[in-house]
């Protein structure tokens, strides 16, 4: 019997195809997000408020991914911006080669990619699609506690978005325990807090984007 | 769920490199996990039974080696092995801290003939 030695990652081939999305995504100068959470954490409606806001400043385009239907596709494309719907079928997660299915369909320029990932705290976190970084969304009834319990997530994510906060008075869930909890895990995050319900919070965090698109594109001039 | 997509990637990359050293058939998968994964070697072993058959990996058996969570203080300069990923430094408990290993999961080697 011989031994071979092969030290590869066992996604080594989900890495390569990330850095090739990477690619085209910087010869387009786009800001690539990554958003996930769980399902009904309000992923949907975070990025309908993001995109009312900054539509008529920048071209966006939302890849969704579910694994099944085109019910977000459809909400999306009533605001008036591009989407490239992704069906996972038995997929849990958005991986390399589906988002580069996605990329093969895009035709223009976008100064802002905003890629939702299927609803799940878990898988979606292990696998790089060529994202710039990924953006956690934690909604208040899930409960503070969510980033002890799903820590490489919140770990990796750079921005984390605390959404429903208008329903702090009825729900068990404390904005200071949530912020220590998360700050355990990854004490670098940007956290917002919103309602995307109101549209409570979101001029912050569209502020944050769009300097984030602005540095994007002299990354890329430069 | 992740680990089906996980153990394909898996199995082509066994595949890839037996072939290319011209081993026949692959006897054991020696793999490095991070305990800072959300990978489930249960789950992987369950996918791998049914995704091994008719390939070089048909009668091979996966072991599991554990490469725990370590992080380094940039403020008290120690080096720390921690049981959960809670990236606080248990000496002085700095938040400036680099996590060192853990998120690895790699094949290290195959053995086979």
């Amino acid at each position: 019997m011989k031994k071979i030695n092969v030290l590869k990652p066992v996604l080594v081939s989900n890495q390569q195809r990330a850095r090739e999305n990477r690619k085209v995504f910087d010869k387009m100068n786009s800001l690539v997000i990554n958003i996930i959470g769980s399902p009904g954490a309000g992923k949907t409606s975070f990025i309908k408020n993001i995109v009312t806001n900054l539509k008529t400043k920048y071209k966006i385009l939302v890849i969704e991914g579910d694994i099944k239907g085109q019910i977000d596709s459809k909400t999306i494309s009533r605001l008036g911006v591009d989407v490239i719907q992704i069906n996972t079928v038995t997929e849990c997660h958005l991986d390399a080669f589906m988002t580069a299915q996605a990329l093969g369909r895009i035709k223009k320029k976008y100064d802002l990619v905003l890629v939702e990932n299927v609803g799940n705290l878990v898988c979606p976190a292990e696998f790089e699609i060529g994202e710039d970084y990924k953006l956690a969304i934690l909604s208040t009834p899930e409960g503070d506690d969510k980033p002890l319990k799903y820590p490489l997530l919140f770990h990796l994510a750079r921005v984390i978005v605390i959404n429903k906060c208008d329903l702090l008075p009825y729900v068990d869930f404390g904005v200071g325990d949530a912020i220590r909890n998360i700050r355990k895990e990854n004490p670098g995050a940007t956290i917002f807090e919103v309602a995307a319900k109101t549209g409570a919070g979101f001029d912050k965090v569209c502020k944050h984007l769009e300097k984030e698109i602005h540095a994007r594109k002299k990354k890329n001039t430069r | 769920m992740h680990e089906f997509s996980v153990t394909r990637s898996l199995v082509e990359l066994c595949e890839q490199e037996a072939s290319r050293n011209n081993m026949k058939t692959v006897r054991r998968i020696n793999l490095k996990v991070g305990k800072f994964t959300g990978f489930s070697p249960d789950s992987i072993n369950f996918y791998f039974e049914h995704l091994k058959a008719d390939t070089r990996c048909h009668s091979a058996c996966l072991v599991f080696e554990e490469i725990p969570i370590k992080i380094a203080c940039r403020d008290c300069h120690g080096q720390h092995v921690i049981e959960e990923p809670t990236l606080l430094c248990p000496k002085c408990g700095s938040d400036k801290i680099e996590l060192v290993s853990g998120r690895e999961f790699f094949v290290a080697s195959i053995e086979g003939e």
